[in-house]
């Protein structure tokens, strides 16, 4: 048995309980080991309880934290200037990333505004957007009822709402009748629907949204009982849903609710007792008292199971059930895209973040080297190096917790502002982001307050407890510590430049997508989508309306020509099914259903062959205009005229056999940045569709033509159902929402780092000149000419700035090719965009340097040599 | 940073009831009376009451007594066992003689007229 206890123990001991306490204690121990000759595993046991003296609220020592906090918090309040930096930074860099992170949370995991929402499950199928049949979901309901307490089905149904002449796209929510009683909802004014709604032949009835019932009706209770043209019916309003319920989709938002039972294309195909696909549905249930969600899932499995097997069908889905909690968005398309977004997004604000924090640990080093005297003081009379660097690290929370509250709330603004700049993503309706800060983006902020803390304490702590006091009185260390900022600062400017040049190359991607040929003339022309819909109109009558209106159109003054098409350029989309002959397999390709004289008026000119026209009839052989890359693809190096094609999807109407009489030239199709696409045209007279895009040419500016249009299609038939009418060019805009929008946000981002690595370029230009006051005083005085002096700061400055851009041109050469995609066929690595962003930053960096460099110019030598 | 470590009381910050293991604290401190540091203390509490206490525990407990103003402690001069460190010597303060005679009243209240079969 050795003498003396082990040392790693009292080490731990003292480390426990710092002090003269500890020094009381190890004594104690030390005393008892020799009284009972020895004993280390009790030894151990001793020190290791002593962790009860440390977490003890009335030890001795504690005042020390408790202590240093207060000290820290005097400090801050006595340099309000660094502290409100020091917390200005940070606060962007956490308000940045906390708006990202709210629109993370709102998509992955905010809750469905309806009571107990974790008791509610959304029933998926892996694989398919749709679940089951709404015979299926009859036969799930009946056998459920030990697993869930209701069981509800839905469908998505874009349709149109009518008022005032104005149709609008909007998105509406089929729903059995127990809807409002398993999401236990309340409707806000009239009721939800009941089983009587859904008796065949009932008054069709609506519910609608908040927004709807806003926006329409200003919030009067007299809407209910009014009616609604909905498509093609009216129904009759019998309720409100609840504020802040915008469906079970999020964040698609459900203008109004609709029984789904009462849907024509329900009821068809319900006509039919054999039918057991169609028409499919989505379910969502709630779970019965003590069911555990994968207790439902298995058990929904097994039902599943059973009904595939009592009710065989062609074509049985592959996919299992799952059953998740509904949160977030439903759809897992959205959450794709939203989770790709968001990394991006976050590696941003985290470089953002980290830019700030470097910013914070400069100042916090600036300070270190004011109160090194009171350090090197401090260590004399006997402080450990953990107390000197616990007291940079108490300053560095409490930076840090005034920068995350205030970070919270600038994140609150940005991310109502980012939610409010969401697009409306054209033609799939409205998208409802909140942009809340609950308590997961609170944690979130806290968190990262906390990291950052930690992270710009980290040198800065350590810096302060490295003071020695013979180093101090000989009056060294200014150089080494500048060497540190300069990194720092270099490492600083390499980021923001990252940031930068990411931006450049977006918004140049942007600038090349917008002036990209599309193929078509766009100039002057705008599209009204018009629909011809039963059962006001059969194809026949279909078809006279739209002699009738485009003769009206053609023969009005300013119009230089019009034309109708299915689809919208860069806008609405189709495709068909083709094959060259009958024994290949069908491919889809994008089509278009078109009138003659649609390649006048929309400006594709035909380079073989011909277009349609009035010869090709309903009667008269098949035809189609097929593209050039249609031609090269199905028949390389031979003419395409001539040539037969088999067309058509549906396996129960069968394919037509068309000639090609026309080769078009190529265009731009669904968006202005697509690779070149096989295109396929066939004519109204043999293809018969009612829901047509009217295009016309003005001589004037297209936009003042649209209230004069919708006259005189109203003027032709009143009740026929207008929707948007927008400019050719507006559509063009359009496509290119997400460039546009990730170019901006990058470009705001990137500008935010800037900003912050120029403060932190300033700062440090500034500390030196103020460390070099006494050099600069001596060379002026020995003859330097003031302009020498202020190229000596500003060389500096900028031979960091240098060395920064060298840095930051290197990783930006490695991240751009992330964002390939994104650019639209520029190459990551455009040397305009390289060039342009560093030639900035070079801008920005000699006016952060030449204010101090200026200072530095005016230093009187003869108070410089006074000053000590 | 409420003293929940202490493994043995709930209520130990209410200052005015003392738990079990205060109260055989502050009697082996009245027993050893000048003879009060820590190593006698323990002995005495293990000797007494058959109970093993470890050093953290006890000194966690005398902190909280002194805070509550029930012990006052002064400091030794070091001594060589000790490897040249002072020993720390406790007395029960007035407030805490009261506070152990009015913990005693409240059990000979619950004690009276209960039998034990």
């Amino acid at each position: 048995m050795s003498d003396r206890p082990p040392k790693l123990a009292e080490r731990l001991l003292r480390w426990l309980v710092p002090g003269r306490e500890g020094e009381i204690i190890a004594g104690d121990l030390r005393e008892e080991f020799r009284e009972r000759g020895g004993g280390r595993l009790w030894y151990w046991k001793e020190a290791l309880s002593c962790a009860a003296v440390r977490f003890s609220p009335h030890r001795l020592t504690a005042p020390d934290l408790r202590q240093d906090l207060h000290y820290a918090v005097r400090l801050l309040r006595r340099n309000p200037g660094y502290a409100a930096t020091a917390m200005l930074c940070l606060a962007l860099g956490i308000g940045v990333n906390a708006t990202v992170f709210s629109m993370v949370n709102e998509l992955f995991w905010q809750p469905l505004p309806v009571p107990h929402s974790d008791r509610v499950a959304v029933i998926g199928r892996s694989g398919d957007e749709s679940v089951c049949s709404y015979r299926d979901y009859v036969e799930f309901q009946r056998r459920s009822g030990g697993l869930l307490t209701g069981l509800l089905a839905y469908d998505e149904m874009p349709t149109s709402v009518d008022s005032e002449g104005v149709s609008r796209m909007a998105m509406a929510e089929g729903v059995t009748a127990n809807f409002a009683d398993v999401l236990q909802l309340r409707a806000q004014a009239g009721r939800w629907f009941t089983a009587e709604d859904e008796r065949p032949g009932a008054d069709p009835v609506v519910v609608l949204g908040d927004g709807a019932w806003s926006r329409r009706f200003g919030r009067s209770p007299a809407a209910v009982g009014q009616r609604l043209r909905i498509e093609s019916r009216w129904y009759r309003i019998i309720g409100v849903a609840p504020a802040g319920f915008i469906g079970v989709s999020p964040p698609h938002t459900a203008e109004v609710w609709v029984p789904l039972l009462s849907q024509r294309y329900v009821q068809e195909a319900l006509a039919n007792p054999g039918e057991r696909e169609r028409p499919r549905v989505r379910m969502i249930g709630r779970l019965a008292a003590g069911t555990s969600l994968r207790t439902v899932e298995s058990g929904l499995r097994t039902i599943d199971a059973q009904i595939l097997r009592e009710f065989p069908r062609e074509n049985p889905p592959r996919g299992g059930l799952t059953a998740d909690v509904a949160a977030g968005a439903s759809m897992p398309a959205v959450r794709e895209f939203a989770g790709m977004m968001a990394a991006l997004l976050l590696g941003v604000t985290g470089i953002v973040l980290l830019i700030a924090c470097v910013n914070i640990a400069n100042l916090l080093l600036a300070r270190s080297a004011v109160r090194r005297r009171e350090m090197a003081v401090r260590q004399a009379l006997g402080a450990s190096r953990w107390r000197l660097a616990r007291q940079t690290l108490a300053e560095g929370l409490t930076i840090s917790v005034g920068g995350a509250a205030l970070g919270l709330v600038f994140g609150y603004f940005c991310s109502r502002l980012m939610a409010r700049s969401m697009p409306a993503l054209p033609h799939i309706g409205t998208v409802t982001l909140e942009g809340r800060i609950d308590w997961r983006v609170a944690a979130f902020a806290a968190a990262i307050g906390l990291f950052s803390a930690l992270l710009f304490s980290f040198a800065p702590a350590i810096e302060q407890s490295r003071v020695g006091l013979t180093a101090w009185m000989k009056g060294d260390g200014p150089s080494k510590r500048l060497r540190q900022r300069d990194v720092y600062v270099v490492a600083q400017v390499a980021l923001s430049l990252v940031l930068l040049i990411a931006a450049t190359l977006l918004l140049r991607a942007l600038g090349r997508a917008q002036q990209a040929e599309p193929g078509y003339a766009m100039a002057g022309r705008l599209a009204a989508r018009i629909y011809v819909s039963e059962p006001e109109y059969s194809e026949q009558s279909g078809r006279l309306f739209f002699d009738r209106a485009l003769a009206r159109v053609r023969s009005t003054p300013g119009v230089r020509s019009a034309t109708l098409s299915y689809t919208t350029p860069l806008g609405f989309t189709s495709s068909a099914c083709v094959a060259p002959d009958a024994a290949t397999r069908r491919r889809r390709v994008s089509s278009d259903v078109i009138v003659p004289g649609y390649f006048d008026t929309i400006g594709i000119p035909i380079v073989r062959g011909r277009q349609f026209t009035a010869a090709d009839s309903g009667g008269a052989p098949r035809v189609a205009v097929i593209n050039q890359t249609f031609a090269d693809r199905y028949w390389p190096g031979e003419d395409a005229i001539g040539k037969t094609l088999w067309v058509g999807c549906d396996q129960k109407s069968g394919r037509v056999e068309a000639q090609v009489v026309g080769v078009a030239r190529d265009a731009k199709y669904e968006s202005l940045d697509e690779a070149p696409r096989p295109f396929l045209y066939t004519p109204l007279a043999q293809d018969w569709v009612g829901y047509m895009a009217m295009i016309v040419e003005t001589s004037g500016n297209p936009a003042d033509f649209t209230a004069p249009l919708r006259g005189i299609l109203h003027d032709v038939d009143p009740s026929l159902r207008v929707y948007e009418i927008e400019t050719l060019e507006q559509y063009a805009a359009e496509s290119l929402w997400k460039t546009r929008w990730q170019a901006s946000l990058l470009a705001a981002f990137g500008a935010l780092a800037m900003a912050l690595a120029a403060v932190g370029l300033y700062g440090v230009v500034a500390y030196s000149v103020a460390q070099r006051t006494r050099e600069i005083g001596v060379r002026l005085a020995m003859g330097a000419q003031r302009g020498d002096v202020m190229w000596m700061v500003l060389g500096r400055g900028l031979g960091l700035t240098a060395a920064g851009i060298a840095l930051g041109i290197v990783l930006s050469a490695m991240a751009t090719r992330l964002i390939g995609r994104l650019l639209l066929g520029l190459s990551p690595l455009d040397p305009v965009s390289f060039g342009a962003a560093s030639l900035a930053w070079l801008a920005i960096a000699m006016l952060a340097t030449y204010v101090p460099a200026r200072r530095a110019m005016r230093v009187d030598p003869v108070v410089a040599l006074r000053w000590e | 940073m409420s003293g929940r470590l202490h493994l043995i009381y709930n209520a130990e910050l209410m200052a005015d009831h003392l738990g079990e293991f205060e109260q055989i604290v502050l009697l082996a401190v009245l027993r050893l009376g000048d003879d009060a540091y820590g190593v006698p203390i323990r002995r005495e509490i293990e000797k007494q009451a058959g109970r093993k206490t470890t050093v953290g525990a006890l000194y966690s407990t005398l902190d909280r007594l002194e805070a509550k103003g029930y012990v006052g402690s002064w400091f030794a001069d070091p001594t060589a066992e000790r490897g040249g460190r002072s020993r720390r010597y406790f007395r029960v303060e007035p407030t805490g003689v009261e506070a152990l005679a009015r913990a005693r009243e409240m059990f000979d209240r619950m004690w009276k007229g209960v039998r034990l079969v």
